[in-house]
């Protein structure tokens, strides 16, 4: 009889329990970006108590276009999902449900919805704003006696040349990372030819027109300049340096310099806690607009025509006017927060960032989150395959025209 | 009639037993195979509703303008022939050694065949560890220049990386079939060339090799189908890189369907790929089929 009637309790609380599930929403969430999974855990648990929705959350890094393509086009669309700004409006015009109209869109900054935004409607939500650029140790320069912080790339082979004399390899590369090596390149590049005065968008036209190769670009060469230059200073295996690899390193000292952005502050932070670190400019072709990349390119997406569109959009507004949601950026993540008037970030890049602007710094935005779909990878791989001297410099340029040319046309 | 009673009854059975697993394989196999043949005749970016209909523009680029495929077929080409020959060679002298009565063979042969349990693409990223991480520890403590190479850094010893590991994987199964191939050689066959004082070399070409050749075409046939569609293990050791210096013809349609969104094109590649195969398993079986000998 006891044994029955315990049978009997199971069921009823596994069946209590199923009508409470059901009874809840639940949103499904497909993210990038692991490095962030205990600040979105965190964030989940918090909006499940303040509203009864829950988050039901994917988090994945290399293959997450490729899963959120299949998704999508299986019908298994997620009701929230992230993806980059700029060309990705156009990509994923036909899934993602216009934020115009919405009271909380007019909370952020403007600065950080040029991205999202596409012929005048607003198709994302801009996620963070990032920064990214040379990464130095402060200690390591100190202790290499380096008080002037080189802007030219004669400057910064004059930092080389004193910090290998010391022992000490001047920078891990990250050339395994197909997404590092654009990251590096573009932003030599960053200043445009004079010809286009900073115009990114008529620059990119130009280029997808065909009307502009690379190879007709004469500041590529300071491009590839500056990647033989990481390289001969990136230790004997330049080519298997990762994201990890990289910020421990740079994190005990081993190295002096690593090209990153603020995201990695975290990571490196593990590695040690106390280390002091700080921005490089980057070099350009022309040396008085060293500057640094600052943009908002993770770009959250809402889902359109769903059942839980408008519970997606709620969970957009929250994020947005809350006291929690408005904190979660710069206390949690520890990065910048698009929201007009957010609190300043306690990260030591972040707050660089911050005071570089301040004092008239470039910044550039980036650019290259304009190029085709697939751009970033391809080209990853064809400057890796120069690197590893498979390629001379003319026939990089040649395989990425066309390369370019074939993504444009696949669109 | 009764004859015939029986012969319509026995199909019956044999449609209904068999009807469940076709059922599978139409709909799993066949049907989006049938689908793909049809999508590469398409533009089509993963994401628009409706692919647009293009002939054989597909094709046409495939034979006339697409570099990065060549790079890949040569790749692939390359790496089948050194892992068909490599794997079925060393299998086979490993399954020699082992038929023998050694002490501890049962623990070697489990041994050898470990690594085939687990996923290739986990034994990418514990290689790609001991590539990296592991060998500058080993060159701090030796100082071997072995261990200084760039092992996947490097084009051509990156190449060497992903045959060594694959072989590495795939030896324990070829191991097993070669083993038991040697097992069905009749004993009476082997004493006879003993008594007849057959040297152990004559013994092995003229006996053990012709009765082997069953196994030799399964596992050659396996070598080739598995090297020219291999994917997982790159993509997880150097995900086809430096550059694309070990770019596979599968990783090549990954990255052109997924990455750059192009489906329409990348089915045309897997059709392409599929009659490759197709093509040269279709001669190696019979070529090799026709070496098999009756004991």
């Amino acid at each position: 009889m006891k044994k029955v009637l315990m049978v009997l309790a199971a069921v009823v609380f596994v069946l209590v329990g199923v009508a409470v599930q059901a009874q809840s929403k639940t949103l499904s969430v497909l993210f990038y970006s692991p490095e962030l999974q205990e600040q979105y855990n965190d964030m989940i648990q918090q909006y499940q108590k303040e509203t009864g929705v829950k988050l039901d959350l994917t988090v994945l890094q290399a293959d997450y276009r490729s899963v959120l393509t299949a998704r999508l086009n299986s019908g298994d669309t997620p009701d929230i999902f992230m993806s980059s700004a700029y060309a990705d409006n156009e990509t994923y015009k036909d899934y993602v449900y216009d934020l115009t109209k919405e009271d909380f869109i007019k909370n952020l900054e403007p600065t950080a919805l040029t991205g999202v935004t596409l012929d005048g409607k607003v198709l994302g939500y801009p996620f963070l704003v990032q920064s990214h650029s040379f990464i130095y140790n402060k200690k390591v320069f100190k202790d290499a006696g380096i008080t002037k912080l080189p802007t030219t790339m004669k400057e910064l082979e004059a930092v080389c040349v004193k910090l290998q004399a010391k022992g000490i390899q001047p920078f891990a590369t990250g050339f395994k990372e197909f997404w590092v090596l654009p990251q590096t390149a573009w932003q030599a590049l960053a200043p445009l030819p004079a010809a286009y005065n900073g115009d990114y968008a008529k620059f990119v036209a130009d280029l997808d027109s065909g009307k502009l190769r690379f190879q007709d670009i004469k500041e590529m060469s300071t491009v590839f300049d500056l990647l033989d230059l990481i390289k001969k200073y990136g230790g004997n295996k330049p080519l298997e340096s990762d994201f990890n690899d990289q910020c421990a390193a740079l994190a005990n000292g081993k190295v002096a310099m690593i090209h990153q952005g603020n995201w990695a502050e975290g990571t490196i932070r593990k590695t040690n806690p106390d280390v002091q670190i700080g921005y490089l400019v980057g070099p350009t072709a022309d040396a008085g607009k060293a500057g640094i990349m600052f943009d908002s390119n993770q770009t959250i997406r809402i889902a359109k025509d769903r059942p839980n569109t408008q519970a997606a959009v709620a969970w957009l507004r929250w994020l947005t006017t809350s006291a929690y949601g408005k904190a979660w950026i710069p206390s949690k993540i520890k990065q910048i927060s698009p929201i007009r008037g957010a609190a300043a970030p306690d990260a030591q890049l972040a707050q660089e960032t911050s005071a570089m602007l301040a004092k008239n710094v470039p910044s550039y935005s980036w650019f290259y989150q304009r190029f085709p779909t697939g751009a970033e990878k391809d080209f990853g791989s064809f400057f890796q395959g120069y690197l590893a001297g498979q390629t001379t410099r003319a026939q990089t340029l040649a395989a990425i025209d066309s390369d370019y040319a074939k993504l444009v046309a696949a669109r | 009639m009764v004859a015939f009673k029986k012969r319509v009854s026995r199909g019956v059975e044999f449609a209904a037993l068999t009807f469940p697993a076709l059922l599978a394989i139409v709909v799993v196999v066949l049907v989006p195979f049938g689908m793909s043949i049809v999508y590469s005749f398409s533009k089509w970016n993963g994401l628009d509703k409706v692919p647009v209909f293009n002939g054989l523009a597909n094709y046409v680029e495939l034979f006339t303008n697409d570099p990065a495929l060549l790079a890949a077929l040569g790749f692939t080409l390359l790496f089948t022939l050194a892992l068909v020959v490599l794997v079925n060679l060393i299998a086979l002298a490993l399954a020699l050694a082992l038929d023998q009565p050694l002490r501890g063979k049962n623990a070697l042969r489990a041994a050898f065949y470990v690594p085939n349990i687990i996923s290739l693409i986990i034994i990418g990223y514990v290689w790609r560890f001991i590539f990296s991480k592991g060998f500058d520890t080993f060159s701090a403590m030796t100082g071997w220049p072995l261990f200084q190479a760039s092992w996947l850094g490097d084009p051509a010893l990156a190449f060497v990386s992903t045959v060594l590991v694959s072989l590495w994987h795939d030896l324990g199964f070829y191991l097993v079939i070669y083993l038991a191939g040697l097992q069905t050689i009749p004993r009476d066959l082997i004493e006879a060339s003993l008594i007849d004082g057959a040297a152990p070399l004559q013994r092995f070409s003229k006996i053990v090799l012709p009765l082997l050749m069953p196994s030799v075409t399964v596992c050659v046939f396996y070598a080739l189908s598995n090297g020219l569609k291999t994917f997982d293990v790159i993509l997880s050791l150097t995900n086809g890189g430096p550059g694309n210096a070990t770019t596979s013809i599968a990783l090549d349609i990954y990255t052109t369907a997924f990455g750059q969104g192009r489906f329409g094109y990348g089915m045309a590649m897997s059709v392409l790929l599929f009659l490759l195969i197709l093509g040269i398993t279709l001669f190696q079986v019979t070529v090799f089929k026709n070496r098999e000998v009756e004991s």
